[in-house]
C-alpha cells in the first residue's frame, strides 16, 4: 500500500496542475476574496453614498420648508422641469432627465392648516443595488413629518412638554449582546465554509481522476493489477494519496484563511475583520481542519470510485461535475437565513460541516454537536471507502 | 510450464444493448452476454516460445488477461508451473511477467523509477533491484535514457522500458501482448533478441502478434484463436504444414477458413 502511496505522491508532486489546484489556488483565493472583493464592495458603497441625485419637486410652493431641506442636502441637485403628471415624470426619469420626482399635492398647504393627512408620491427607479437615495429622502421626510406633527399638536393646544411622548410614545433602544466576532461569523462563516469545502473537493478531484481513469487510459492499471499485492492495498494506497492532496489543500486553505485574514484586516483598514480574526484561536482553526478531515475522506473515496468506473479522463470529469452540484446544494442550504446547527442538521452530510465551521468562526460552537458531526462524517467516510474498495474489485468496473 | 484447459470468459451485455444484424450472426453473442473466449486450450513448456495468433477481436487479449490473473475465467483452468491462478492468484502473479498491448508507463516517472516501482511491488530488495535494473538496461540498451521521464520518451524507448518493467522481478513465465507493434526495425530486433534470451534461459514465453515473420523466427508452438476458440494448437512444423507451400500466411488463413466452417457446422 505504501509503495503505491509514495509512487502516486511522487507523480503528483511533479504535476503542475496538482500544484496549482492544491497549493497556489488555496494560497491566493483568500487575498482575492478578502482584499479585492472587500475593496470593490467598499468602493461601490462609498460611490453610491456620495452619488448626487437630480430631483424635481412638483408643487414645491406647497411645502417650501421641505423643498429647502432637500435643496441644501449634499446628495441632491435640483433640476428644472415643467412636467407634473405621473406618466410624464416616469417618462422623464426613464429618459434620464432627472433621477427622482417628489409630487406634493396642490392642496397640501390647506390640508396642513386643517390638520388633515396628505399623500405624497416619490417616483424613482428602485432597481438600484444600494438604495441610499430613498434612505436620505426617508430621513428628511421623517424630520419633516415630526416638524409638522409638532406644529399641528401645538395648534391643537397640546402641552409642549408632552409633545415628544405623543409623537413617539415608545423609543426603543437596541442593546447588541453579540460580539463583533459573532456578527461577522453569522455573516461570513457560511461563506468561509462555502470556500473551504469545495476547495477540498477541488484539491482531490484531479489526482483522483488521474489515479483511476487516468491509469486506465494510460494502460498502466492492468499491469498494476497483476502485481502480487492485493487490490485492497492498491485502492487504499490511491485513496490515501487523494486524501493527502485534499487535506494538504484544506490545510493550506485554513492557514491561508487565518494568515491573510489577519494581514488584510490590519493592512486594508478592515478593522472588523482583523478583530474577528484575532478572536479566532488556533484551537478553532485546528477544529475546522479536523472537520475537513473526514469530509475530505468522503470526497476522496467517492471521487476515486467514480474515477475507477470511468473509462477515460474526460468521462471521469463528466461524472464528477454532477457530484459538485450535490456538494454545493447542502452548502447553499447552510447559508440560508435561519438554518442553524441542531442535532438534526448535524446529521446532514456536508451541511453539518459547513454549519459547524460557521459556529466555530462565530465562537458559539456546541462541542457536543461537533462530536456528533465528527462521528457521523467518519461513519460516512468509512462506508465510502468500503464501497470504493468493493468497486475496485469488480471486473465490470475495471474492464468496462 | 503453462497449461490452459478449456478456458472461457463472457461479459454481460447492458440491459439496453441491442444486437446489430452482424452480431446476431456471431456465435459469440447470446441474448445477454458476449462470450469473448469460449474454449481455449494450449500448453507451453520450459524454453518454448508460443505465438498467439488471431484476427482482431478474436479473444487473444482476454485470454492473456485471464492468464495474467487480471480477469477471472468463468470456466476452465490455468496452471503456471503447477500454480492454479484461480486458487492462488497472488502466488501466480509472482511468477508472471506481463506486457500489455498498451505500453502503460507512468509519464511523470523516469525509466528507472517506472521499473523500480514494479520491482518493489514484487517485493524486491533495493540492492538486488538496482543490480537487476542495471542488468536490464545493458541487455536492452537503455542506459542513455535511464533518467528520462516516460512523457519525453520515443515509442521504442517506452516499449523497452515496459519490457524491462515486465521482467524486472525475474518471472518464471512471460506473457507479451503485441510487443513489437509500432516499433522501428532496430527496436524490434532488440525485443526479439530479448525474447530469444528468455527462451535460452528456459522461460516459457507467450506472445501475441500479427507479424508472421516474428512467428517464423521465434516460435516453437503456435495457437490460433478465432471467435473465442483455439482453432489451431500445435508446433510450428504442424502449423507450416497446413499450407501447401509452407507459407505461414496461407497456413493462418486456412485455419481461419476451417474455423469458420467448423463453427457454422457447430451452430447448425
Amino acid at each position: 500500500m505504501w509503495q503505491v502511496y509514495f509512487k502516486e505522491l511522487t507523480e503528483l508532486m511533479r504535476d503542475k496542475k496538482t500544484l496549482i489546484f492544491v497549493i497556489l489556488l488555496p494560497i491566493f483565493i483568500f487575498p482575492v476574496i478578502f482584499g479585492v472583493m472587500g475593496l470593490v464592495l467598499s468602493s461601490t458603497t462609498s460611490k453610491a453614498m456620495q452619488e448626487e441625485h437630480r430631483y424635481v419637486i412638483v408643487n414645491a410652493d406647497q411645502a417650501p420648508d421641505f423643498a429647502e431641506k432637500v435643496f441644501y442636502h449634499k446628495n441632491f441637485k435640483q433640476v428644472n422641469s415643467d412636467k407634473t403628471s405621473e406618466a410624464d415624470l416616469i417618462e422623464a426619469i426613464r429618459n434620464d432627465e432627472f433621477d427622482v420626482a417628489v409630487v406634493i399635492p396642490a392642496d397640501f398647504a390647506t390640508k396642513r392648516q386643517q390638520v388633515e393627512q396628505s399623500k405624497w408620491q416619490i417616483i424613482y427607479n428602485q432597481s438600484s443595488q444600494f438604495d441610499f437615495m430613498y434612505r436620505y429622502f426617508n430621513e428628511m421626510m421623517s424630520d419633516y413629518n415630526e416638524t409638522l406633527q409638532r406644529a399641528a399638536l401645538t395648534q391643537l393646544n397640546v402641552d409642549q412638554t408632552k409633545l415628544s411622548a405623543i409623537i413617539k410614545p415608545v423609543d426603543v433602544q437596541k442593546v447588541d449582546t453579540a460580539a463583533k466576532r459573532e456578527n461577522i461569523g453569522e455573516k461570513f462563516g457560511a461563506l468561509i465554509a462555502y470556500i473551504l469545502i469545495p476547495l477540498c473537493l477541488l484539491g482531490a478531484s484531479y489526482p483522483a481522476i488521474d489515479m483511476g481513469a487516468g491509469e486506465k487510459e494510460r494502460g498502466t492499471l492492468e499491469t498494476l493489477l497483476i502485481c502480487p499485492i492485493s487490490r485492497v492495498s492498491i485502492v487504499l494506497g490511491k485513496f490515501l494519496t487523494v486524501l493527502t492532496t485534499g487535506l494538504v489543500g484544506a490545510l493550506i486553505t485554513v492557514a491561508s484563511f487565518g494568515i491573510w485574514g489577519a494581514v488584510i484586516g490590519s493592512l486594508g483598514g478592515m478593522a472588523v475583520v482583523q478583530e474577528a480574526m484575532s478572536a479566532i484561536a488556533i484551537t478553532e482553526l485546528i477544529l475546522i481542519f479536523s472537520l475537513l478531515l473526514p469530509i475530505s475522506a468522503v470526497f476522496a473515496a467517492l471521487l476515486l470510485a467514480i474515477s475507477i468506473y470511468a473509462r477515460t479522463f474526460k468521462e471521469a470529469q463528466n461524472y464528477i461535475s454532477p457530484l459538485s452540484i450535490f456538494i454545493f446544494l447542502p452548502l447553499v442550504a447552510a447559508m440560508m437565513p435561519g438554518v442553524e446547527l441542531t442535532a438534526i442538521t448535524a446529521l446532514v452530510p456536508i451541511m453539518n460541516v459547513a454549519l459547524a465551521i460557521k459556529e466555530l468562526i462565530k465562537g458559539t460552537a456546541d462541542y457536543g454537536l461537533l462530536a456528533l458531526i465528527f462521528a457521523s462524517t467518519i461513519a460516512l467516510a468509512t462506508a465510502a471507502i468500503a464501497f470504493c474498495v468493493h468497486w475496485f474489485q469488480q471486473e465490470k468496473v475495471l474492464f468496462r | 510450464m503453462i497449461e490452459i484447459q478449456e478456458l472461457a470468459k463472457a461479459f454481460a451485455l447492458g440491459k439496453s444493448s441491442k444486437l446489430s444484424d452482424t452480431e446476431k450472426q456471431d456465435v459469440r453473442y447470446s441474448k445477454d452476454a458476449f462470450h469473448s473466449v469460449r474454449n481455449v486450450s494450449f500448453s507451453c513448456g520450459p524454453g518454448e516460445v508460443l505465438g498467439l495468433l488471431g484476427p482482431n477481436g478474436a479473444g487473444k487479449t482476454t485470454t492473456l488477461r485471464m492468464l495474467s490473473t487480471a480477469l477471472k475465467p468463468d470456466a476452465g483452468s490455468v496452471l503456471l508451473n503447477g500454480v492454479d491462478v484461480l486458487k492462488q492468484p497472488v502466488k501466480a502473479r509472482q511468477q508472471i511477467g506481463f506486457l500489455s498491448a498498451d505500453t502503460g508507463l507512468y509519464g511523470k516517472l523516469t525509466a528507472f523509477e517506472n521499473i523500480a516501482y514494479f520491482g518493489r511491488l514484487h517485493g524486491m530488495k533495493e540492492e538486488a533491484l538496482k543490480q537487476r535494473i542495471d542488468e536490464l538496461f545493458t541487455l536492452l540498451n537503455m542506459h542513455d535514457f535511464a533518467n528520462r521521464r516516460a512523457d519525453n520518451m520515443s515509442t521504442g524507448m517506452k516499449q523497452k522500458t515496459a519490457i524491462a518493467r515486465a521482467v524486472v522481478h525475474g518471472p518464471k513465465v512471460v506473457i507479451l501482448d503485441e510487443p513489437t507493434t509500432g516499433l522501428d526495425i532496430m527496436t524490434v530486433q532488440t525485443v526479439l533478441d530479448f525474447i530469444k534470451g528468455l527462451k535460452a534461459a528456459g522461460t516459457p514465453v507467450i506472445f501475441s502478434t500479427h507479424h508472421l515473420d516474428e512467428v517464423a523466427s521465434l516460435c516453437d508452438r503456435v495457437v490460433v484463436i478465432d471467435k473465442g476458440v483455439s482453432a489451431f494448437s500445435g508446433d510450428i512444423g504442424q502449423f507450416r504444414a497446413l499450407s501447401d507451400n509452407g507459407d505461414l500466411r496461407d497456413a493462418f488463413l486456412s485455419v481461419l477458413q476451417g474455423s469458420v466452417i467448423t463453427q457454422q457446422q457447430g451452430a447448425a
